[in-house]
């Protein structure tokens, strides 16, 4: 059924740091940060014309306000790119920007493009309710079963499969933990360095006399993971989902702002440019599960892209499976058995955030600047979203 | 008329402590910009002390601020660095430590940086006035007296002003003035002697009682039964009280009494049982350290017990013939069978109160001007339902004089010292001509401080002059309609006279044949009556017909109560609530539509129908429909369900709003409504503001025609929450149907979004989804769980 006609390849992948929601970039646009990356992304490719670039495909998970107006469209321009270059916004919540990648990938294997950008961007600081701008829902979700679970927050979710899945509180916390652990060492060992283009953020306050106070500060580094967090500090958080639950803000994901880009070009062109690729983009799958248990996604994703990709969990060096929550987190693992010491070797979105339809993006940076690091040869993003579905890509160091 | 005036742009408090930031919290939140002072921080930003003091407000139960966003309203500052700034205020109140060296050098590093014409205060609670005012500069000493608090400094009513040796006696009545009525505080003028009046006799009660406790035998939690509510105290009662003000304190307290009240013939027995000294040495200090008295185990409280040193089982066991004494009802035949029992319980409550009685006998004359400020001290500041002369007067002055003279003859008395002759020569200190003093042996009438003429009912005590009804208008068997002519003829006042002012049918027809007659006759109407403004629709009533099965008569009743709020809404002549106490469920409903509210500051209101398995129907959802699309039609959006989204969780867990600030929050009160801080003002202002309405050609607003709802859309998103709470297990199922019926009466019903409905509509979608909750046997065992226990049934 596979039309593919040349492979995609990964030649620059560049983020921002993650801000904590309201955090470092509290005063800064999602439409600024798409820019900055998008800039960036294409300045590490110096020999290539941008106007070679087919489309650029941006996911975003709550594309409205700030980030609306096709925001792919708006950061471009932005971002100073020819305005032959054309954009579009996909959304697929929480793996919007892994499907971005997907998606520009695709267009190449299919020899419609031959330079593509994939890029992810969300701020939850503008965005800061879940549920998007201006919450609503359609009445007929509540009218049967097997709809109001469209009405079910992702933390209550999160407790139906800690209880179906049987996962603890401790186990739960401890993930957290570690996740903090990890994610602390990787910043202070500098391993994040090759993925993230620091932000220049300026600051306008009111000064002196109607004038403007303006600073401008350097954020290099994820914000969100914390030295100090024990099993004990987290054993004193109170659930918040349900009663006697087992889901805390110390065992969630952060709510986070971010942005990151990839730029894909095929066969022919690395050829061409003489460039040297970070990775093959392998293949990728979405498949749904009940709303319910949203957070079970990958277990049916996972398999998907293996088998479609013909490769075993086992050739997996590095897997990055998104801490939505702890508690779906370790279910995929346990469901599947994965294998703990190669997720997430660099702290998941419990420490590092997550900014929704960015991280399936941000993410991807990270994997392909880590194969290239650690010599690995395959690796696979993958995630659960909202309203029940999971996502997975894999790709390739070559 | 005009009260002396005393202009406050700018307050500054010196001492971040526990009292200081209080203080200040209290002035922020009566719109006073207000400068905090303390030390500055070893380390870090030199104000580290004083925001950390601040940011501690938002923590304090019960809450020192009315919203947490008054803390915004005070600065910090530092001795060493802002001192400069002190030349912006007007009252610089001093909190700091109780020790006479440390406010002797405050005063000499502050005293320059003082405006000539400030105000200068010590909130001390017991050092000499006359001593503090000599370290300070001549010109400061006519601006310097005392103004001492009680904590907690918002909630206490009491304030002992004191004058210094020099004090401006028209500033003392300015200040008199300024903190009765922009602070609301119930002010006694005290005299500048040790602890000045409510502490002095306060505690010494608590020694008092302590001592006979230990004589009679009882335990603390036997006095605590027999010493709180039963007999018009507070809850906390005796030792429970020493607990929350922390036993060392209390120490400390007994210490300075011992030092500076060497001459007192009680001397003696200013000390704390060696078995509390025992607690204050191993660190059990009370409510601060988690253990004093009492101990809290999980939910059970034990209580020390000093024979064993261990903490058991509180039983807290009243002598049954005791109880039967309490009951009645007679003081003097109270008292005098509590004289007559020999039940430990008994002669321990007699000898507490013999020796109060001897105590203040003895100590009228130096302490306080007049009788009447000693007890209004001790109810103020102590939460005495009744002083200790007005409760002495009641039982019968000459025989409880008589058996205190007898009890002194026999040697059973604290102190040997006879009761002074004027207390033999009279049959009582309070009088309708004023009450006793025993410095001037004459009668003292009440204070003509113009302040006091915005008390058209202020609070009396036993004895005094009943005031002035008013004349009767109109009346039923639920309202009474009247007017005071001296004040102002033309507006009537509409007082609801059911208990505790539930809203019955006899109070709904009341208030229509009312408005009826004050449209015919008044210029308009006031809503007032003592405290609580409404408890709410009669519940015992609603009750009754449910199990009857009468529900063709409820909703009748619910359409009468909608009817009445209509009334009100669109009288021909201003309707204004005067608010104070609770305003629940119909209360609140009424209240929203008045033409206009007058509040206490502490009047808690709130729309809470949820606790009983019902929403708001007499009016109350209709009008949070009406404001939710009144505010968004002013935004961009116009989406009613954004407005609606704040209101929507308090309502469905009847969250009450604490306040008359918060209620504005909660769209409880409007923009023009009026927040009086002395709750015996507000029937003042809200005459006022009745006769301002009238003279500015009032009239009904238009009848609500097109109202834009948020309809199915927004009862779906607002029902999300509640699937979410209810899946999570934190609501029942019949939590989720009474807050889904709440969603759609907000919503307007569940018309498509963005429809526009009328008044009419919205009511009748409110009624008819009230009927149908009253038809679950859910809500109606929750009714009949609050009419049984007085609280809440979660099923």
């Amino acid at each position: 059924m596979s039309r593919q006609i040349q492979d995609a390849y990964i030649v620059a992948a560049t983020r921002t740091p993650v801000g904590k929601r309201k955090g470092a970039f509290i005063h800064t646009r999602p439409d600024d940060l798409l820019a900055h990356v998008l800039g960036r992304v294409v300045a590490q490719v110096p020999q290539l014309d941008p106007a070679r670039i087919g489309d650029v495909v941006v996911g975003c998970a709550m594309p409205e306000a700030e980030q609306g107006m096709n925001v792919a469209r708006i950061g471009t321009l932005l971002a100073g790119l020819p305005p032959s270059v054309p954009a579009l916004t996909v959304n697929r919540f929480c793996a919007s920007g892994l499907q971005a990648v997907a998606d520009a990938a695709a267009r190449i294997r299919l020899g419609e493009a031959d330079v593509m950008i994939a890029a992810g961007v969300e701020s939850m600081t503008v965005m800061s309710n879940m549920m998007g701008n201006k919450v609503t829902l359609n009445p007929a979700a509540l009218e049967q079963p097997e709809t109001i679970a469209i009405a079910y927050g992702m933390g209550l979710t999160a407790e139906k499969v800690a209880e179906r899945w049987q996962v603890s509180r401790a186990d739960q916390d401890a993930m957290a933990v570690e996740s903090h652990r990890r994610a602390v060492a990787a910043i202070q060992g500098g391993l994040f360095r090759a993925e993230i283009s620091p932000v220049s953020v300026r600051t306008h306050r009111p000064g002196a006399d109607g004038t403007l106070r303006i600073s401008e500060q350097l954020v290099e580094h994820d914000e969100g993971a914390r030295a100090d967090v024990t099993a004990a500090s987290l054993a004193k958080l109170k659930p918040v989902f349900a009663a006697g639950g087992s889901v805390t803000a110390g065992n969630a994901s952060q709510m986070s702002d971010g942005a990151a880009a990839v730029l894909l070009v095929s066969e022919r062109v690395l050829r061409e440019e003489n460039l040297t690729p970070l990775a093959r983009f392998v293949g990728y799958a979405v498949a749904g599960v009940a709303p319910e248990v949203m957070g079970i996604g990958p277990v049916v994703a996972i398999p998907k892209v293996l088998a479609h990709c013909g490769l075993t969990q086992e050739q997996l060096d590095w897997i990055e499976l998104n801490e939505a929550f702890a508690a779906q987190a370790l279910a995929v693992q346990r469901e599947l058995g994965l294998d703990p010491t190669r997720i997430n070797p660099l702290g998941g979105a419990i420490a590092l955030g997550h900014p929704l339809g960015a991280t399936g993006a941000i993410r991807t940076a990270t994997l392909v600047h880590g194969l290239q690091r650690t010599q690995g040869r395959y690796g696979m993003v993958s995630m659960c979203i909202g309203t029940g579905m999971g996502a997975a890509g894999v790709f390739e160091r070559v | 008329m005009s009260s002396p005036r005393l202009t406050v742009r700018r307050a500054a408090v010196l001492g971040a402590g526990v009292m200081g930031a209080q203080i200040a919290a209290h002035l922020a939140n009566a719109d006073v910009p207000v400068i905090l002072f303390d030390l500055p921080a070893a380390e870090g930003r030199a104000d580290a002390l004083v925001r950390k003091s601040i940011a501690g407000l938002s923590k304090l139960q019960p809450a020192p601020l009315v919203t947490r966003g008054r803390a915004a309203a005070i600065e910090a500052a530092t001795y060493a660095n802002d001192l400069a700034r002190l030349a912006e205020c007007d009252l610089v109140i001093e909190a700091v430590a109780e020790r006479a060296d440390i406010k002797h050098a405050l005063y000499a590093q502050v005293a320059p940086h003082l405006r000539d014409d400030a105000v200068f205060a010590s909130n001390t609670s017991g050092l000499p006035l006359a001593s503090l005012a000599e370290v300070l500069p001549e010109r400061l000493r006519a601006r310097f007296c005392g103004v001492h608090f009680f904590n907690p400094p918002r909630y206490m009513a009491l304030l002992e002003l004191i004058s210094a040796p020099h004090t401006d006696a028209a500033l003392l009545d300015a200040l008199e003035s300024w903190f009765t009525t922009r602070l609301g505080k119930s002010v006694v003028r005290a005299k500048d002697t040790p602890n000045f009046v409510a502490n002095r006799v306060g505690v010494f009660a608590l020694l008092l009682t302590l001592h006979h406790a230990q004589a009679q035998g009882l335990t603390p939690d036997e006095v605590d039964a027999l010493t709180g509510p039963l007999i018009g105290r507070p809850k906390s009662a005796t030792y429970r009280t020493a607990d929350v003000i922390g036993l060392d304190t209390l120490a400390h307290v007994v210490r300075t009494m011992q030092d500076t009240l060497s001459d007192d013939p009680w001397h003696a027995h200013f000390h704390l049982p060696a078995w509390m000294l025992g607690l204050i040495e191993r660190g059990a200090l009370g409510q601060k350290s988690g253990v004093g008295v009492y101990r809290r185990e999980g939910k059970a409280i034990r209580v020390y017990d000093a024979a064993s040193g261990e903490y058991r089982e509180g039983t807290g066991q009243l002598d049954p013939a005791v109880a039967a004494i309490l009951k009645e009802r007679d003081p003097a035949l109270r008292f005098a069978a509590l004289r007559a029992s020999a039940q430990p319980q008994a002669r321990f409550l007699w000898a507490m109160y013999r020796d109060v009685f001897h105590y203040c006998a003895v100590h009228l004359a130096q302490i306080a001007d007049n009788a009447r400020d000693v007890d209004f001290a001790l109810r103020w500041g102590f939460g005495w339902a009744q002083g200790p002369f007005e409760t002495w007067q009641a039982a019968g002055w000459r025989t409880i004089a008589q058996a205190i003279e007898a009890d002194i003859a026999a040697g059973q008395t604290l102190a040997a010292t006879p009761l002074p002759a004027w207390v033999l020569q009279r049959d009582g200190v309070h009088t309708p001509q004023g009450s006793y003093s025993a410095a001037s042996d004459s009668l003292r009438p009440r204070s003509t401080l113009p302040v006091y003429e915005r008390q058209i009912y202020p609070e009396t005590v036993f004895g005094e002059a009943e005031p002035r009804q008013g004349e009767t208008l109109w009346e039923n068997a639920g309202v009474r309609l009247w007017h005071r002519p001296d004040l102002d003829a033309g507006i009537g006042i509409l007082s609801f006279t059911s208990k505790a002012h539930a809203i019955n049918d006899a109070v709904l027809d009341g208030v229509q044949a009312a408005l009826d007659y004050a449209e015919r006759a008044l210029d308009g109407v006031v809503i007032w009556h003592e405290a609580p403004f409404a408890v709410g629709a009669d519940l015992r009533q609603l009750a009754a017909d449910c199990e009857a099965g009468a529900f063709a008569k409820i909703e009748a009743m619910v359409a009468n109560f909608q009817r009445t709020a209509l009334r009100l809404k669109y009288a021909q002549v201003p309707v204004v609530a005067a608010l104070q106490g609770m305003a629940l469920g119909g209360g609140c409903e009424f209240a929203l539509q008045s033409s206009e509210r007058v509040f206490a500051l502490e009047s808690p209101i709130g729309l809470v129908e949820a606790g009983v398995g019902l929403i708001p129907a007499g009016g109350g959802c209709k009008e949070m429909a009406l404001q939710a699309a009144a505010l968004a039609a002013r935004t961009a959006n116009r989406d009613p369900l954004a407005c609606l989204q704040p209101l929507f969780m308090p309502i469905a867990t009847a969250r009450l709003a604490a306040n008359a600030i918060e209620a504005r929050d909660r769209g409880f009160a409007q923009a023009g409504d009026s927040v009086v801080f002395h709750p015996r003002e507000v029937l003042y202002v809200a005459l006022q503001r009745a006769r301002a309405l009238s003279a500015s050609g009032y009239h009904p607003p238009l009848p609500a025609r097109a109202v834009a709802v948020a309809g199915r859309d927004g009862i779906a998103t607002l029902q999300m929450t509640l699937v979410n709470m209810r899946e999570g297990g934190q609501i029942s199922a019949h939590d989720y149907r009474v807050g889904s019926a709440l969603a759609e009466a907000l919503c307007g019903g569940a018309v498509d979004s963005g429809m526009t409905v009328d008044e009419d509509w919205l009511l009748a979608v409110e009624r008819r989804l009230f009927i149908e909750l009253l038809q679950t046997p859910e809500t109606q065992a929750r009714i009949r769980h609050m009419l049984d226990t007085g609280k809440p049934l979660r099923n």
